[in-house]
């Protein structure tokens, strides 16, 4: 099995019996309205459900001691101090409470595209919601950004700033063209401080291309973040009827045998998967390839899992 | 026969459609949106049947359409017979002049050296040479046509005078192009002259005259300007012992020697009320203060006048002397107000005075209708719909033009407001929402390109997000959306009912519901409302020859709409406007007081329009007339022989000959073709299929 298909396989959740986990099926979440109640909803659940508080973010500085609480993780405790004082006390970092998160959602026409019940869009604006609220629950400062082939909706990170951005992702609609190169620039000159940077996308450019787009960033010292979202029907291809087909950015159309293709079409999607996850795994970006039709706590969970592991590692 | 356009023949290359058309022929017409098409574009896909041109007839048909349009766009010309050739190389000049009237030509002899110059210009015409003359200010007009007799274009010379307009240059530039371009002379020439004021240099790609124009400038200054001018006027408005006065300054220009006691006057209504003297350095200028004065009743014609030198015209300066503009205001509150709650919305109207807000406060269940009589804005500070003849009142004060804010508090119901206050708001008020147990609501999302927050576009103009609210109703409307708050409900909405204007905000202004009215902000927000809906416009004292003063009374009022006018001009002439002729804009060509009345209404009282010299043709610097050669004339012209059949000749016979238009009428006559055939190929396969 190649890596693009073990990343994809893992996408579709062949990790049945990992503990902690709960499913919310992302259709069930599209009836709840609020975008803030669902972020609410799947973080704390998803919480309850581990048997510790998973975290995200840097650990340098240690900032203050805090008393333990059950769930912490036990690897922060001051033993010296609990020699002392018979009480168990955790080492606190600066960073711990004023890391900078900023989710940059990808809205190009190419998102709009879903076949299970919710978009690309939707389930992006979902996750991104969810991390949101998350890294506001451990006191991080958060932002977002939208964007097509241009920024085109800005909320500057900020710890006050979760309304903000629960309501620009309410808002972001598919629309124009994508292209990652120049918005991602604009944001790399303007964030100055080490951040955490989640981007949602669809990433229909070529590997290198997407590699060289996100450079900057990484080489700007943010911890880069990549979840490239794909709805079933990109990855397996099950049409069936010969028909035109319209790219949903350009409005190009070409004529169609599904049957004569398929296997040619899901090897291409595959090496791209694998293209992308190689050059940026050598660029030391987090990649993580999602499938729109599993459940979202189930990406959340691999996406930190993962995280607490490469922490460990760096 | 050649092409004028030949770059469409690139064109030809959509030859390729029909070859697709015919090689990718589709069964089905739905099509299937995919994110995108990057990966199937590189998936090599062959399908036998679809390499085969099927239809050659169709196929020839669609491909003949092609190339026909091709051909008509790349604009087909047939050559001349070497006759009409040889008749057309035979010399002739066009010769278009460009004569300035612009107010600086009054200046000295230029006027006379000008009319000189034109008739020079003229002089040196052949037989079978053309001319147009073109009088340009800051429009141009030709008096002139190519093809007039020369006695007429002489006259049209000598009867010409200067007007008080300011110089620009584009307007005649572009005239003179479209004479050039319409001629089929083979030498083309422009005169322009002018005393060429920097002040006049507008001249852009647009203005290039055609290739192997050869511009000619003649300069009309004789040695330095000398001239003194009253250039603005400024007026300070202060209350005293309850009346209003008005201080009056004015700036005054020197171009030329030192001069030393320049007495000024300061009129009002003809009658000198105070004067006033001052020294002027060389080419310097000075402000001289007259003593403050009482503001008359009525609006009164003012001037400012010093003694007068070789242009007597910009000695003098007209404006008008009347009262601070006034908003009447009726200010509806609750009848069982809380103490304090209404002070913030009367303070805040209270001050200011450009416009001052005269304002009436009324309980609602001591309002009647006799309340809204010459009223231009309600405002219903919290307070329930009225009931009976005062609640139709204020409807049809809307609906014919009035402007209505409503701020809603905790009176402000949906009991309280049946049928959304007869459909003079948006949607009916909701319940309310609390954010007490935080910080409260914020403005999230501000439509700052609404006229009504326009103010605060610019950066450090105020922030409106630092109010907080702690208890709202949304206002549950999508469409005239102002301002949302931070959870998306909106806050602040437009609702249009008849001829006015509705503002709704989902808060008090009381101080309690909201911080608002402790922000620094609330002052100028609420005068902004108040002028917004009430269709405030500024009116100016002091207009400009050429400026469009628009003579309705508000932005919102039908009662002004499409009515006519009549203005008095300084010069005694009347001129029509508005109705069925247009636009009710005064568009003033001399300086001096215009006098506008509506048509048919000769007692009524005037209102006056002072209108002076701009201020930039005031302005006497100078560029080198050979810039104009350089702005005017394009590179191609450099080393193109005179006589040389030039391109627009081309032009010219192509647009003669129009061969495009008989190529498209056989491409649209092979289309309707191309459609029978295509639809009986279709319709015998089908019978061919179901017969098999």
């Amino acid at each position: 099995m190649s890596t693009a298909d073990r990343t994809i396989e893992l996408a579709k959740g062949q990790h049945e019996g990992v503990p902690g986990r709960r499913f919310l099926d992302p259709r069930v979440l599209a009836r709840i309205d609020d975008l803030e109640l669902v972020a609410r909803f799947v973080v704390e659940g998803f919480i309850s459900g581990l048997h510790r508080s998973p975290h995200l973010g840097f650990s340098t500085d240690f900032a203050e001691h805090r008393q333990y609480m059950p769930g912490d993780d036990i690897r922060h405790m001051d033993w010296r101090l609990f020699a002392r004082t018979d009480r168990f006390y955790l080492k606190e970092y600066e960073a711990d409470t004023n890391a900078n998160f900023i989710a940059i959602l990808d809205v190009s026409k190419s998102m709009g595209y879903g076949t299970t019940g919710l978009t690309k869009l939707d389930y992006a604006k979902y996750l991104a919601a969810c991390l949101a609220y998350f890294s506001h629950r451990q006191r991080d400062r958060v932002g977002f950004v939208s964007i097509d082939s241009d920024i085109v909706d800005f909320v500057p990170p900020s710890a006050k700033h979760l309304n903000q951005v629960l309501h620009g992702l309410d808002r972001a609609e598919a629309r124009g063209r994508g292209s990652l190169a120049i918005p991602l620039l604009k944001v790399s000159e303007s964030q100055h401080r080490r951040s955490i940077l989640l981007i949602l996308s669809d990433l229909y450019e070529p590997a290198d291309k997407v590699r060289d787009a996100i450079g900057p960033l990484r080489d700007a010292g943010h911890d880069v973040v990549v979840m490239h979202l794909l709805d079933p029907t990109e990855l397996d291809f099950p049409f069936e009827a010969a028909g035109t087909f319209e790219d949903l950015e350009s409005g190009d159309k070409i004529p169609v045998v599904p049957g004569r293709l398929r296997q040619r079409y899901t090897q291409l999607i595959r090496d791209h998967v694998a293209a992308v996850e190689k050059l940026l795994g050598e660029g030391r970006v987090d990649y993580v390839m999602v499938d729109t039709s599993k459940p979202i706590d189930d990406v959340l969970f691999q996406y930190l899992l993962r995280r607490e592991r490469l922490q460990t590692v760096r | 026969m050649s092409f004028l356009a030949p770059l469409f023949a690139v064109g030809l290359l959509a030859l390729a459609v029909p070859i697709l058309v015919h090689l990718v022929h589709k069964e089905r017409k739905e099509t299937t949106p995919f994110p995108s098409l990057m990966f199937l574009l590189r998936t090599p896909y062959q399908h036998s049947r679809r390499q085969r041109i099927r239809d050659w007839l169709l196929f020839l048909t669609r491909a003949l359409v092609f190339l026909l349009l091709v051909a008509a766009f790349a604009r087909p010309v047939l050559d001349r017979t070497p006759e009409a050739v040889a008749t057309a190389s035979g010399g002739g000049r066009e010769l278009v002049v460009l004569l300035d009237r612009s107010f600086s030509m009054r200046i000295g002899d230029r006027w006379s050296r000008a009319q000189t110059a034109a008739r020079q210009a003229l002089d040196g015409l052949d037989a079978a040479d053309r001319a147009t003359v073109v009088l340009f200010d800051d429009q141009a007009r030709a008096v002139g046509e190519a093809g007039s007799s020369r006695s007429v274009v002489r006259a049209a010379i000598d009867s010409a005078r200067p007007g008080d307009a300011s110089t620009r240059y584009a307007p005649a530039m572009m005239l003179a192009r479209r004479v050039l371009a319409e001629s089929r002379l083979p030498n083309r020439e422009v005169v322009v002259i002018s005393d060429f004021q920097r002040s006049g240099w507008d001249l852009t790609e647009e203005a290039r005259l055609p290739g192997g124009t050869v511009v000619t400038p003649a300069d009309v200054v004789a040695g330095e300007a000398r001239d003194r001018a009253v250039r603005a006027v400024e007026l300070r408005r202060a209350v005293e012992g309850g009346r209003e006065r008005i201080t009056v300054m004015a700036r005054i220009s020197n171009a030329g020697p030192a001069a030393r006691g320049i007495d000024a006057r300061l009129e009002v209504a003809g009658r000198v009320v105070a004067t006033s003297r001052l020294d002027l350095g060389a080419d310097a200028g000075g402000v001289v203060t007259f003593e403050s004065l009482a503001v008359p009743e009525t609006p009164q014609r003012a001037a400012i006048r010093i003694a007068s030198d070789d242009v007597p015209e910009d000695d003098v300066l007209h404006f008008i002397l009347e009262r601070a503009p006034t908003i009447p205001v009726l200010v509806v509150e609750s009848g069982t107000p809380g103490a304090d709650r209404d002070v913030y919305l009367q303070r805040a109207l209270e001050i200011g005075q450009r416009p001052a807000f005269d304002i009436t406060v009324r309980r609602d269940n001591q309002l009647t209708a006799a309340d809204f009589a010459g009223k231009r804005l309600v405002v219903m500070n919290d307070a329930p719909f009225p009931s009976g003849e005062a609640g139709r009142r204020l409807e049809s004060f809307v609906r014919a033009g009035g402007g209505l804010i409503v701020a809603q508090g905790e009176a402000t119901t949906g009991r309280s407001w049946p049928g959304r206050g007869n459909g003079l708001l948006p949607a009916p008020p909701s319940e309310t929402r609390d954010r007490i147990g935080g910080q409260g609501a914020v403005l999230g999302s501000i439509d700052r390109s609404h006229p009504a927050l326009a103010l605060f576009g610019a950066t450090g103009s105020g922030d409106l997000s630092a109010a907080r609210f702690y208890r709202y109703r949304p206002i549950e409307s999508d469409s005239g959306v102002i301002a949302r708050l931070d959870d998306g409900s909106v806050a602040l909405a437009e609702h249009r009912a008849g001829s006015g204007r509705t503002i709704v905000i989902g808060s008090a202004f009381d101080g309690i519901w909201n911080d608002l009215p402790r922000q620094l902000v609330f002052l100028p927000f609420v005068h902004q409302l108040a002028q917004y809906a009430s269709g405030y416009r500024a009116g100016r004292n002091v207009h400009e020859v050429g400026d469009a003063v628009d003579l309705q009374l508000s932005a919102t009022s039908d009662t002004s709409a499409g009515l006519q006018y009549v203005a008095l001009a300084p010069s005694g002439s009347r001129l029509r406007i508005g109705g069925t002729l247009g636009e009710a804009a005064l568009i003033p060509a001399e300086a001096g007081v215009y006098e506008v009345r509506r048509a048919g209404a000769p007692g009524e009282r005037p209102r006056l329009v002072a209108v002076n010299v701009p201020g930039r043709e005031l302005e006497l610097a100078r560029f080198d007339p050979s810039r104009l050669t350089n702005a005017t004339v394009g590179s191609e012209a450099t080393g193109m022989a005179a006589g040389a059949a030039p391109e627009p000749d081309r032009a010219a016979r192509e647009r003669e000959q129009s061969v495009w238009w008989y190529l498209l009428l056989v491409a649209a006559t092979l289309l309707v073709a191309e459609s029978v055939l295509a639809h009986r190929l279709t319709r015998g396969r089908v019978t061919v299929g179901h017969g098999g």
